[in-house]
């Protein structure tokens, strides 16, 4: 479970029908700086993953996204999908030891 | 298991629905000097950690999944012990 920036939308003319009608996001992680406001551009160096998404969230936004074979429990059958946005934040704060 | 310190919190009320009434707290993997060893991460609370206390965590969905009572939940980490202060 990580905490990301949503960077951008993707969008596929062709995807395997499981997927057919599916949101989804370019997300940067969230590290310490990003997470702490000390980088001002809010958008990591970390590489970006392309997250599902069914809650409807959009370019600016801070969520959750979960990572690995946990993506795809919602879902019933066996599904080709690596990460999925569980939530939208609303706030939140971090602040590590000085 | 993850060695963390918990460093801040999340507030959502558009989630999936087994994280409705969690306590979601954003924590930082450390060593055993206290220095962190990786990127933030975040996990779900049922034992009330508090600021910059230091926790271990399970990456183990199924575990969260009955924690949770959701076996469609794709919680995957989740507190599950305080680590005591003077140690």
């Amino acid at each position: 479970m990580k905490p990301g920036r949503v960077v951008g939308n993707v969008t596929f003319h062709q995807a395997a029908p499981a997927f057919r009608g599916a949101r989804w996001l370019l997300v940067s992680p969230m590290g310490e700086d990003e997470l702490t406001g000390r980088n001002p551009r809010g958008i990591s160096n970390e590489s970006s993953p392309v997250v599902f998404d069914k809650l409807g969230a959009g370019v600016g936004d801070h969520i959750l996204y979960v990572e690995g074979s946990e993506a795809t429990q919602p879902f019933e059958g066996p599904i080709p999908l690596d990460a999925i946005c569980i939530a939208i934040l609303d706030e939140h704060e971090f602040e590590p030891p000085a | 298991m993850i060695h963390a310190r918990v460093d801040g919190h999340a507030v959502t009320s558009i989630c999936h629905s087994s994280l409705k009434g969690q306590k979601i707290i954003l924590c930082t993997p450390i060593d055993d000097q206290g220095a962190a060893t990786g990127a933030p991460f975040a996990a779900i609370d049922p034992l009330g950690a508090g600021r910059h206390m230091r926790v271990f965590i399970t990456t183990d969905g199924s575990f969260s999944q009955t924690t949770v009572g959701d076996d469609a939940s794709p919680i995957r980490n989740q507190v599950i012990g305080l680590i005591d202060p003077d140690q």
